[in-house]
């Protein structure tokens, strides 16, 4: 690992803890279904699968939910909910990255996976079936909350801020 | 954005349609609620009966009302009150659940069972 890859990791890592710790301050979204959040900070991990690779995104996402943990929501349920979320979402984006799907579409289907993944651990740590009803919702709001993401992810790509 | 993204939204709008019309479908207005905290079955009550419980959850005690046949929980701690906020349920696809308290208020049927004795 060179030194300019673990300033990249850092520097992303670090980009995309503040806009998670910015954005769960503004958590009016889970008045409307309780668990849902615009993710915003799935733009720094969208980014890194186009500009870098798998691997790089893998790695942003996995501290990211760690030092958001550590920093914020603490180790208990949240953070098996975020890691899993985290962790589906990305291993689908890389999956339909390869398709004809603009970045748009690869972000919609991280958001997406991003809930069934919540809702799935939620099923097994809680032992409840009835978080499947939020699904419904969830889904829903993923379209939304992709296209935006994507849009933000497409915008900044195209200013290549992140160029070697 | 291009052809393929719309197919893959239009594709998402249909699964969720589906999946809420299927759950709800399911769902059946319940007579009775069972209150748990964790794992554990705390109480029955019988929603024909209008009546307010005292539980004791993670951070103190949920009051619970029970009014026209349905169940809200009416005061809570917890961070956000999200539970109270929540409002009445009378639908078993509707459970409360308080996690930070951990209580866990389901809605079923005993339509089928003569009678509840209480």
């Amino acid at each position: 690992m060179t030194t300019k890859r673990i300033t990249t990791i850092a520097m992303l890592t670090a980009i995309s803890v503040v806009i998670a710790i910015i954005e769960s301050y503004f958590a009016f979204l889970n008045s409307i279904v309780p668990g849902l959040k615009l993710g915003l900070a799935n733009v720094i991990i969208v980014l890194t699968l186009y500009r870098y690779n798998f691997k790089t995104a893998l790695l942003v996402s996995i501290m990211r939910v760690f030092i958001v943990s550590l920093i914020r929501t603490g180790f208990g349920l949240n953070f098996f909910f975020s890691l899993v979320g985290a962790i589906f979402s990305i291993v689908a984006m890389v999956l339909v990255k390869k398709t004809k799907l603009s970045i748009i579409g690869v972000s919609i289907v991280g958001s997406i996976c991003h809930s069934i993944g919540q809702v799935l651990i939620g099923i097994m740590i809680l032992d409840n079936n009835n978080i499947v009803y939020y699904l419904p919702y969830l889904l829903l709001f993923s379209i939304p909350t992709g296209v935006v993401i994507g849009m933000i992810a497409k915008k900044v790509l195209a200013y290549d801020i992140f160029k070697n | 954005m291009n052809r393929s993204d719309l197919k893959i939204i239009a594709f998402i709008i249909l699964l969720a349609l589906v999946l809420y019309l299927g759950l709800n479908l399911m769902k059946k207005e319940g007579n009775i609620a069972s209150i748990y905290y964790e794992d554990d079955l705390l109480m029955t009550v019988d929603l024909n009966t209008d009546k307010e419980y005292v539980v004791s959850g993670q951070l103190g005690d949920v009051i619970l009302e029970v009014k026209n046949g349905k169940i809200r929980v009416k005061e809570e701690n917890s961070p956000r009150h999200l539970c109270s906020l929540q409002g009445y349920t009378n639908s078993s696809s509707k459970p409360i659940i308080c996690l930070p308290n951990k209580i866990i208020i389901k809605v079923s049927n005993v339509s089928d069972i003569d009678g509840v004795v209480y």
